[in-house]
């Protein structure tokens, strides 16, 4: 029965994939490719894909095991403060100019401030021999706002380009997506998505609570610790492929969960599967709508994803984690 | 049978646990838990049941003395080994996931690699819920969500049932229910089951209570002679009696608290 349904939601994947490399301000035509179709398709419109699926997929897995360590059904990807150190780094190299890694300078920064942020709020959350919810999401969320007023702090005395494009950036932004930001990618979200798949029992368990988790064959604390990490990867490599997009680390569980349970075995992969879809489908509507400009993909995100949430609400009282 | 005959699962012997620096909480707790036991832990608030439920279950450890468990030190079993042989259920099962009832009774199989013969059906079918095996947990009452973890706790196969407090929250028909069941799969599969309680009038059915003040242990036996009038004064702090009626029928009276 679960093979079905992930069968079902890979099927959608790929055909909104397809979709949206083939759609857009042009259409291009599959079986009769010109040689500037080509070039698009290959050149812009592939890798601005993929980078838009992984980055959903990370946004989506992320949140659902981000929201059952914490037992919150608030958390996002955000909520620790990671993406805040990432948008602080990634500001810093956008507005200061620095391309010492050619084009791949600001996502390696903002993946190494997202890596350094995760370090200090699992350094903060850490007492008495392991990580406490609690105190993680306190820890993450004053980061954060430490992180954000060093980042308005850096915008308010940068210049109107700059400035610009580190806002574009912020607010998640695609277009500069490029075949080399993929790789690294694809291997973090991979290992980010796969590491909590093998631990998905011990997260159905640690939802219930430590001493159901420990009374069910685990260890509380060591389990948190590699789905800490793992969520710490995939926010990284979110925030450093795109910048940040809301809704879809928040609402893409809760979404999953009403149609297809509480089990994370099913839940982390099903996420995954739906946070990428819905980021490719809200970026293709961004660049189709009004072209040549293009809306942030986290606004289209959360205007089409919210009010379908909220019917969701309406219809049923079991959006909980 | 006195539980002095059967084979220990579980030993605590002179087991000391603080939760501040300086000032212990339990010393020197020694009693052992026997096949087929059916034990009440009764004692006021605080007096440390669940303190003593935790280190037995191996949630906490111990800071001075040993557990064994089968004659093996606790703190050397492994987590998943640990969990085929001892159960923990905490008091509050006030969970706001929607897991299903068969979801939930399937994690039960968590520490197995290989599943054993019973399945999630017969879990719940022992309880009397296999026509809620779709629900969600968070659709069901009290007593069904308790016998809901109780059923997962029969496909862990656990042969110690630990429980803090199952009966709080309870109207008396699900607390006696809860109670027959748990008899009831003590008979058939023959689960030892440790149970912290306020209840006089059902720990008296027990065939052992454990009694318990600041975390020493005052009294353990046969619940009508540890369960006396002076007893009760000593570890409660009030003047109660226990009365008897006919055979079977127990109660306390509290007419001069009152």
């Amino acid at each position: 029965m679960s093979q079905v349904r992930i069968g079902v939601l890979l099927s959608i994947a790929v055909l909104v994939i397809l979709s949206s490399a083939l759609f857009g301000p042009r259409t291009i035509m599959p079986f009769n490719l010109s040689d500037i179709d080509r070039e698009i398709l290959v050149s812009v419109r592939l890798p601005r894909v993929l980078v838009a699926f992984l980055m959903g997929m990370a946004l989506g897995a992320s949140g659902a095991v981000l929201q059952g360590i914490l037992r919150n059904p608030l958390a996002d990807p955000y909520i620790l403060g990671i993406s805040s150190g990432a948008s602080l780094m990634a500001a810093l190299g956008i507005i200061g100019g620095f391309t010492f890694l050619g084009p791949v300078t600001v996502p390696v920064l903002a993946f190494t401030g997202a890596v350094v942020t995760g370090g200090l709020v699992g350094i903060m959350g850490w007492k008495r021999g392991g990580l406490w919810p609690e105190r993680l999401l306190l820890a993450g969320v004053g980061l954060s706002f430490l992180f954000s007023a060093l980042l308005m702090l850096m915008m308010s005395i940068s210049t109107d380009e700059g400035l610009r494009r580190a806002m574009l950036w912020i607010f998640g932004d695609l277009s500069m997506s490029e075949w080399s930001r993929i790789p690294y990618g694809l291997a973090f979200v991979a290992a980010g998505i796969l590491l909590p798949v093998t631990r998905a029992k011990a997260l159905n368990a640690l939802i219930l609570g430590d001493e159901f988790a420990h009374s069910l064959g685990f260890s509380p604390q060591r389990e948190r610790v590699i789905l800490f990490i793992s969520v710490g990867l995939l926010t990284a490599a979110s925030v450093s492929l795109g910048g940040m997009i809301g809704f879809i680390g928040l609402l893409i569980p809760h979404i999953m969960r009403f149609f297809l349970g509480a089990d994370n075995r099913l839940l982390i992969p099903a996420s995954a599967l739906g946070g990428g879809s819905l980021l490719c489908i809200a970026d293709l509507i961004s660049r189709s709508l009004l072209p040549p400009m293009e809306l942030p993909a986290g606004v289209v995100t959360a205007i089409i994803g919210a009010p379908y949430f909220l019917y969701l609400l309406r219809r049923k009282d079991v959006l909980s984690i | 049978m006195s539980s002095a005959s059967k084979t220990a699962i579980l030993e605590l012997n002179e087991v000391g646990y603080s939760y501040e620096k300086k000032r212990p909480f339990i010393e020197e707790l020694s009693f052992s838990i026997g096949e087929g036991d059916f034990i009440g832990l009764l004692g006021s608030n605080g007096s440390g049941k669940s303190t003593i439920l935790k280190l037995a279950s191996g949630i906490l450890k111990p800071a001075a003395g040993s557990i064994l468990l089968w004659g093996k030190a606790l703190s050397v079993v492994n987590n998943r080994d640990r969990a085929k042989l001892i159960s923990y259920l905490p008091q509050s099962l006030d969970i706001s996931v929607p897991f299903l009832v068969k979801e939930l009774v399937g994690m039960g199989l968590y520490p197995y690699d290989i599943p054993p013969a019973m399945s999630v059906d017969d879990a719940l079918e022992m309880v009397g819920l296999i026509d809620k095996a779709d629900a969600r947990l968070t659709d069901l009452s009290g007593g069904e969500r308790r016998r809901t973890f109780i059923a997962m706790t029969l496909l862990q196969g656990a042969g110690l049932l630990l429980l803090d407090e199952p009966l709080a929250n309870l109207d008396i028909k699900y607390q006696i229910e809860l109670v027959k069941l748990l008899m009831k799969l003590r008979e058939v599969k023959n689960i030892s089951v440790v149970m912290a309680l306020h209840d006089i009038n059902i720990a008296l059915q027990f065939e052992k209570v454990i009694l318990i003040k600041e975390g020493n242990l005052i009294g353990s036996g046969r619940p009508e002679d540890v369960l006396s009038k002076d007893m009760l004064k000593k570890a409660f702090d009030v003047d109660v009696e226990i009365r008897k009626t006919g055979n079977k029928g127990i109660f306390i009276s509290f007419e001069n608290n009152l």
